[in-house]
């Protein structure tokens, strides 16, 4: 009796170091890019390591924030396990509580939402003659080429010969249908 | 003058073809309707001219026409999907409201569907120690500038990710052969480095060199180091060890692999495999 109490204080503190030890990895930078690869979590956390992230999850909710599965192919949320190790996993705000989370200018935010939502109305890809083109209406060329350096470097877009489409980082972070219905409807 | 007709017919041929093709691409790069691209006219034009390819430019160009028609109705499937999606706007209709915003407008749409990713920087003692360490071990910037020469761009190293963009391999390609390369450790147990990686050809033990790499930095193999003895030794790592495994401090190991090694090792195990050959020669 004092055995299987024992062996179950054991596995629940070994589940309790497992969850501490997954929010530490998701919320403190390993790498110059945010979030944690699949197979880093696997390797820190054992082969269990999503069901760990859906306690954490649970957790995290009570602050206002949730896990995020962001696949480097363009697609989100749960697939099949093998998948997940390959996806990048971030910890994101699940509602924007907050009025200023970032330290960018506003000509910069503007510029970036200005970009995606062209970039996502033309099917999620357009030249970048074309945006450079664009933004050129109400901002400074020299500008203009350093943001979206900046927002290639930063995730938020991505760039293939010359063409830029939405990176990784929107996906994770921008909730691009709300984006298109508050430009659409201002 | 037949002979000269002819020529004409093929120029005439190779400009339509260039024509239809450079336009396929104005499509893909462009981001332009790609139902623009009339297909069945398309191929209907390959079809004509498909008995009268001779030369391998020829017929190079046909696949390179097919090609372009496949990623053509790829795109078409693409722009199908996007139309009938809940993100399909008119791009005319957002690109004006776009061009009426002020900035402050914009800016304010992209706070409200912004979820930031939160990621805080530490600094660790650990990491702390680490950076003395490298103080320690870095040479006064006047004594090491000769060693370290600008690198030419052409010496860049080349990455898993750079192979990728360029379609010179795929991430599930990848996946495979590390599978296997991971089995054939498995199936060795703990092995010289040298004796894994070397094989009858120096080109296929870069290849298994550079893999290996992945395979130590992924956490399913173990380098361990004897400098005294400058042995290097890799084992597979099991499972269990991997679950258990901390994430604790890492380092990177550089191992050299040269051309001059590699023909040392070879004649060694040519010597290993004869070894009454080298006298019996001599």
């Amino acid at each position: 009796m004092e055995e299987a109490a024992a062996r179950e204080e054991e596995s629940r503190a070994r589940a309790e170091r497992k969850l501490k030890k997954a929010a530490q990895l998701l919320l403190f930078r390993q790498h110059r890019l945010p979030g944690v690869k699949g197979w880093e979590l696997k390797r820190a956390l054992g082969e269990d390591y999503l069901e760990v992230l859906e306690v954490l999850n649970a957790a995290l909710d009570n602050l206002g924030m949730e896990v995020k599965r962001i696949s480097e192919e363009g697609s989100e949320g749960a697939e099949q396990d093998e998948k997940a190790e390959r996806d990048r996993f971030v910890v994101v705000l699940k509602s924007p509580a907050v009025e200023k989370a970032s330290g960018e200018r506003i000509d910069t935010i503007a510029m970036l939402s200005a970009t995606l939502a062209y970039i996502i109305s033309k099917q999620g890809k357009a030249s970048r003659k074309a945006v450079e083109e664009f933004l050129s209406a109400k901002f400074p060329k020299q500008r203009i080429f350093f943001a979206l350096d900046r927002f290639i470097k930063q995730g938020y877009l991505g760039e293939d010969n010359n063409v830029l489409y939405i990176g990784w980082r929107t996906r994770a972070e921008v909730d691009r249908k709300t984006l298109l219905d508050l430009i659409l409807s201002a | 003058m037949p002979m000269k007709q002819q020529g004409q017919g093929k120029q005439l041929k190779f400009d339509e073809l260039f024509r239809l093709l450079h336009f396929c691409q104005t499509v893909e790069t462009e981001g332009t309707d790609p139902f623009d691209v009339d297909v069945k006219r398309f191929l209907r034009t390959l079809k004509q001219y498909q008995k009268k390819w001779r030369s391998l430019d020829e017929l190079l160009l046909d696949a390179e026409a097919i090609a372009e028609l496949a990623k053509i109705i790829e795109l078409q499937e693409q722009w199908i999907k996007d139309r009938s999606s809940s993100f399909y706007v008119d791009p005319a209709l957002l690109e004006l409201k776009l061009r009426l915003l002020e900035p402050q407008q914009l800016a304010t749409a992209f706070l409200a569907a912004w979820r930031p990713i939160i990621a805080q920087d530490r600094l660790t003692p650990q990491r702390l120690q680490e950076g003395l360490d490298y103080w320690h071990a870095l040479l006064p910037f006047d004594e090491r500038t000769d060693d370290f020469p600008v690198p030419a761009l052409t010496e860049a190293p080349f990455e898993l990710e750079d192979l990728i963009k360029s379609r010179l391999f795929s991430k599930q390609e990848f996946d495979e052969v590390l599978r296997e390369l991971s089995t054939e450790l498995e199936a060795h147990g703990r092995i010289d480095y040298r004796e894994f990686i070397y094989t009858d050809s120096f080109e296929t033990s870069v290849r298994k060199a550079y893999l290996t790499s992945y395979l130590v930095n992924e956490g399913r193999a173990n380098l361990e180091l004897n400098p005294l003895e400058e042995e290097i030794f890799i084992s597979p790592r099991a499972v269990d060890e991997r679950i258990e495994g901390d994430f604790g401090p890492t380092r990177s190991i550089p191992v050299s692999v040269s051309y001059e090694e590699w023909r040392a090792w070879k004649k060694q195990q040519q010597e290993k495999r004869n070894p009454g050959h080298e006298r019996s020669g001599s």
